[in-house]
């Protein structure tokens, strides 16, 4: 490793290492976990240097190798831990639905406003984000991160985690469920959101 | 009087078709009748989320919005939730929370120093 080489790692290190962690800690929540992934990923980006041809900004590709990580650290983990466990939301939000199955009016989904290009300026929805992830329960959390953050798809998902399509999808269809409630209800409906 | 039971459509319903005359009323009982609950909607519409939806069911799905502004509007939801999740990852440093400890930045140059020399 070169000189140059060491300053660019230290100043990746200073540049991204707060949102690479901050990142892995909400996919993993154990901060010692979150560490190694941030260090392996450095790690694979001092290595991988010269494939980096510049077509991505530096945080994007170094993002790009952190979720490949946390993909590998959940399929380690599935071999320890069953992820077909349905956990949370056994009655899907019942109250949001009458008897016969349709929306309860009063309390169906709302417009949302603004438009996502608009929020992504926003912090405080970033923040609102983080907190409305964090609560999901880990396993559906895993799985919802995976395929909606990482675009991994729902295939290979199972065959990581090593569980059915149905399993999958149960634990999808709970994850936006509970997900949109909360960004709904801690967003979108408050003055900050902008639907009120 | 009690709701009718195929009748997805409450007085200021602001979908395409609601209860505004005597043909809208029918052809919404017709449409609650014939295309999947607001409940198994939601699970449907989440699932084609991963992967692809039968062209039955996209008709279905179509016709049903016409009266459910609500499934309607759960469907963008999913939509704006995909959007920007996939661009969280590189927002994440504006969550607060846990920050990057100083002393676990130093670890990470020192280990980094170490493994690659």
């Amino acid at each position: 490793m070169s000189a140059t080489d060491l300053q660019r790692a230290s100043r990746w290190v200073d540049d991204h290492g707060q949102c690479l962690y901050r990142y892995a800690l909400v996919r993993v929540r154990k901060p010692e976990v979150a560490e190694d992934l941030v260090q392996e990923t450095f790690l694979a980006a001092v290595r991988g240097y010269e494939k980096f041809g510049g077509r991505s900004s530096e945080r994007s590709w170094l993002v790009g190798i952190l979720k490949n990580k946390i993909v590998d650290h959940f399929r380690k983990l599935s071999r320890e831990l069953s992820f077909t466990d349905m956990e949370f939301l056994s009655d899907e939000f019942s109250e949001k639905f009458v008897s016969v199955g349709l929306w309860n009016h009063d309390k169906g989904p709302h417009e949302w406003r603004p438009e996502p290009d608009e929020v992504m300026h926003r912090s405080e929805f970033w923040q609102v984000l983080g907190d409305c992830l964090s609560k999901l329960p880990e396993k559906i959390r895993a799985v919802f991160t995976m395929r909606e953050m990482d675009g991994v798809p729902s295939n290979e998902i199972c065959a990581i985690l090593a569980i059915t399509d149905s399993n999958l999808w149960v634990m999808l269809h709970r994850a936006r469920m509970a997900l949109r409630e909360c960004l709904e209800m801690n967003w979108f409906d408050t003055p900050a959101g902008g639907t009120v | 009087m009690p709701e009718e039971p195929y009748n997805p459509s409450p007085i200021g319903n602001p979908s395409v078709l609601a209860r505004r005359n005597w043909w809208q009323t029918m052809l919404v009982k017709f449409i609650g009748k014939h295309t999947p609950k607001c409940r198994e909607m939601v699970r449907i519409l989440s699932q084609s989320m991963d992967e692809p939806m039968p062209l039955m069911m996209r008709i279905k799905k179509r016709v049903h919005f016409l009266i459910c502004c609500w499934c309607q509007r759960y469907e963008e939801h999913l939509h704006y939730i995909r959007k920007t999740a996939r661009q969280f990852p590189e927002h994440a440093d504006e969550v607060s929370g846990a920050s990057f400890p100083p002393e676990v930045m130093e670890r990470i140059k020192q280990k980094l120093v170490e493994k690659v020399r």
